[in-house]
Order: structure tokens, then C-alpha cells, then sequence
């Protein structure tokens, strides 16, 4: 186990007054929320923040705290508490971390937790038989790639569940289950698998999945709602002449008509061809005229011509005032 | 341990309702604090009108469970609640945003 230090957690010192600990672990706990931060590791630091503030805001467990610091880890990081060590506050959870305090490190258990309380058991009590519980619902979340969410897909889902072991405690299990995802998912949508989360207890009701579709960057569509963005580059001919080009959709390969005249930045609407749902989304594709980097004497001739051609034309008349 | 070797469908999406009283259930708060939050507009019930006649859709469920871990968490009062979920929507709509524009610019520069 891992020595935890809880000082520098909270970017505090031992030296510390109480309301400098309080200020700086709200600070911390709202720039790490995880409903608030983007950090990836934003949830182990709000639960590391919450567990350094939990001991360090009680004088008792903060001095019970500063003697097993002085004990300290060993010198490759790990900890052992001390032979024979009990703590005199008796852990039953409170304040705000109470419903997360079966979350609390193995550190924190080693040197707080109370007689009753036994590793990996959430809630700490064992329920008897006849106490009847509906289980816990378990929310989860699914990244799907893109071209999944549109045609719809079947993904194996894990996740962890709660249940009543044989002498009735809780116990944590990893359950595993195949999901037919329909078509047309998209990010930020909520699936409910009812009855699959984690068991009732003594005959109680069992929790439901619920699942949150995220959807990965797709290297061609930026996705928007249940449009589809993607940029098509085009020659300059292409854009005077007009033409019909081949353009990737999702699950096929559509023919999109540019018309005569067109320009960069224009945008073409393909109905339909996005995410499918009750209203399906479109395909856009935003025309970009491209051009080579060298170019044959001839057609520097031919672009010549064309200068005097449309030299009428001014694409910077906006700039001038 | 039961091997799951079956596959489950999902039901259409979208048709998920709660009663407020299922709604509490699966939010694990009381019925006080989901009038409140709808009060202030936080949370929408799919029909107004009487509390005993609301339902909700999945989203809602989000958004409630999101609502209890703030004000949890960060002991915030209600009307702050009902702004810093605003002002999160906002900020999700914005990253959605930042990410599409980025997407676009990557692929007109072809970085």
C-alpha cells in the first residue's frame, strides 16, 4: 500500500490553520469535480482531495495523521501502519464523503477504519437476510466509433456490481454483458438495460444499467447533433465547371453534383445521410477548392489567359475601404 | 458466476419514462428536492401540471443525478445550482464546438 500525503493533496503544510486546509480543499474540490473538470484524472484526484480533507479537517484524525506521518513510508513509497496501531475515532463516515466512503483508499482504511468495517465492503455493514433491498443501479458509459453508432452494434459491456455474499455482506462483482446497441446512438445519449444492474437484496427488486453513449473522433466527420461535417477538396475546374464526385457517407458512397460556379467554404447538403434517428441527420460537406503546388508552363499559360479573362473579378473588394 | 452468453436488446431509445416516485428511486433523493429542482427549472417534467401526473425521460435522470453530486459535493444552494448547471451546459455545447471548429480547421489545413 502506498503512503498517502495528504498535505500535499490538499497544496498545504503540516504548519496549516484549519480554514487554510477548509478554503484550499473547496478550491480543490470544485476544479476537480468530475462533473465540472475535463482532466482525465480528474475523478482520482476529487476522491484523493475529498479523502486528505476527510482526516485533516478533524483535529483528532489530522494528529492521528501527523504521527503516522513521522512514522512515515519506507523509502521506496510504500506503508505499513504501525504494529499494534488503532485510531481512536472510530470511522462511520460523515459530512459529504459519507456515501463515498467505502471509496476511501487502502491507506485511509489502514489507519481509520473502524472494528466493523471490513476491506471492499461498501456501506461497512453486513445486511442480515430479511432486510429486503432493491439493488443499486449501475450507470456506465460506452464509446462508440462512429461508423458502430450509425449502423447500430453489439458491445460487450463490464462493469461492477454490488451483491450479498452468502453471510450477507456486500461484496463487489464484475459483470459482463453483450448489448445489441441500436442505430443512430449518439454522444451524450442514455441507454437503460432494466433489471441489470447490481442484485435486489433478500428478494428485493435488482437495479437497472444505465449506459451513456460517448462517440470517438472520427478522422473524416465532425459529428453535430446527428449531422455529419466533413471538408471535400476540389480542383479549381471542378469548381467552375461543376461536377459529380464520389464522396464517402457512412455505410456507402454517395455521388454529390457540384454545381457550376462553385467556391470554397460552400456548403452542400446531403439529406438523410447522417446519424438515422426519428429525424434523420444530413451529411454537409463544405467544398474546398484546392490547387497543385507547381504547375506545367502550358498551364501557367492557360491560368494567364484566364487572369485577363476575369479580371473583373476582385476577391479582396471587401478589404478595401 | 453465470456466464452471460445472450444478448440484450435494448428497447427503442427514447420511450425510457419515470414516474416522480420511480424517478426518486433511481435519483436516490426525496420528492422534495426534484419539485425544487423543477421549480427552478432545473429539471423538466415531460408534461407540466401536477406533481402525481409528472414523468421524465432518461436525460432528466442525467441531469438529477448531476444536480445531487453537485450540491453534495459542493454544498451549492439552489438558484447556485440551477446557474453552475447552465453555465456546464453551456461549457459542454462549447467544447462540442471547439472540438467541430478544430475538426474543420485540421482537415481545411490538412494538419
Amino acid at each position: 500500500m502506498d503512503f498517502k500525503d495528504y498535505y500535499a493533496a490538499l497544496g498545504v503544510s503540516e504548519t496549516s490553520p484549519p480554514e487554510e486546509i477548509k478554503k484550499s480543499y473547496r478550491k480543490l474540490a470544485r476544479k476537480y469535480h468530475p462533473d465540472i473538470s475535463k482532466e482525465a484524472d480528474a475523478e482520482a484526484k476529487f476522491k484523493d482531495v475529498g479523502e486528505a480533507y476527510e482526516v485533516l479537517k478533524d483535529p483528532e484524525k489530522r494528529a492521528e495523521y501527523d504521527q503516522i506521518r513521522k512514522y512515515g513510508a519506507r523509502s521506496d513509497g510504500s506503508f505499513e501502519p504501525p504494529p499494534e496501531w488503532r485510531s481512536a475515532s472510530d470511522f462511520g463516515g460523515g459530512g459529504y464523503t459519507e456515501a463515498d466512503a467505502g471509496q476511501f483508499s487502502d491507506f485511509f482504511e489502514s489507519i481509520f477504519g473502524g472494528a466493523g468495517r471490513g476491506a471492499g465492503q461498501p456501506g461497512g455493514q453486513g445486511f442480515r437476510h430479511h432486510v429486503r433491498m432493491r439493488g443499486e443501479d449501475v450507470h456506465a458509459r460506452l464509446a462508440l466509433f462512429l461508423e458502430e453508432a450509425y449502423s447500430g452494434c453489439e458491445k460487450q459491456v463490464r462493469f461492477n456490481v454490488t451483491e450479498a455474499d452468502a453471510q450477507g455482506r456486500l461484496v463487489g462483482r464484475l459483470k459482463t454483458l453483450n448489448v445489441k446497441i441500436p442505430a443512430g446512438m449518439t454522444s451524450g445519449q442514455h441507454i437503460r438495460l432494466k433489471g441489470q444492474g447490481s442484485p435486489g437484496i433478500g428478494g428485493g427488486s435488482p437495479g437497472d444499467l444505465f449506459i451513456e453513449v460517448e462517440l470517438a473522433p472520427h478522422p473524416l466527420f465532425a459529428v453535430n447533433g446527428r449531422d455529419l461535417t466533413m471538408t471535400l477538396p476540389i480542383t479549381a475546374s471542378e469548381a467552375a465547371l461543376g461536377a459529380s464526385i464520389k464522396v464517402p457517407a457512412l455505410g456507402s458512397t454517395v455521388n454529390l453534383k457540384v454545381p457550376k460556379g462553385a467556391t470554397s467554404g460552400q456548403k452542400l447538403r446531403l439529406k438523410g445521410k447522417g446519424l438515422q434517428g426519428k429525424h434523420p441527420g444530413d451529411q454537409i460537406v463544405v467544398l474546398q477548392v484546392t490547387l497543385p503546388t507547381h504547375h506545367s508552363e502550358k498551364a501557367e499559360t492557360l491560368y494567364q489567359q484566364l487572369a485577363e479573362e476575369e479580371q473583373s473579378f476582385n476577391p479582396r473588394s471587401h478589404l478595401s475601404s | 458466476m453465470k456466464k452471460a452468453r445472450s444478448i440484450l436488446e435494448v428497447d427503442t431509445t427514447g420511450q425510457t419514462t419515470f414516474t416522480l416516485r420511480e424517478f426518486c428511486e433511481h435519483g436516490e433523493v426525496h420528492a422534495e428536492f426534484v419539485i425544487k429542482l423543477v421549480n427552478y427549472g432545473v429539471i423538466n417534467p415531460i408534461d407540466a401540471g401536477d406533481a402525481h401526473r409528472w414523468s421524465f425521460d432518461l436525460p432528466a435522470l442525467a441531469r438529477l443525478r448531476k444536480a445531487q453530486r453537485l450540491q453534495r459535493d459542493l454544498r451549492i444552494n439552489l438558484p447556485g445550482l440551477a446557474m453552475s448547471l447552465e453555465l456546464l451546459d453551456d461549457v459542454t455545447e462549447l467544447r462540442r464546438e471547439v472540438e467541430r471548429l478544430n475538426h474543420m480547421l485540421a482537415q481545411l489545413t490538412r494538419e
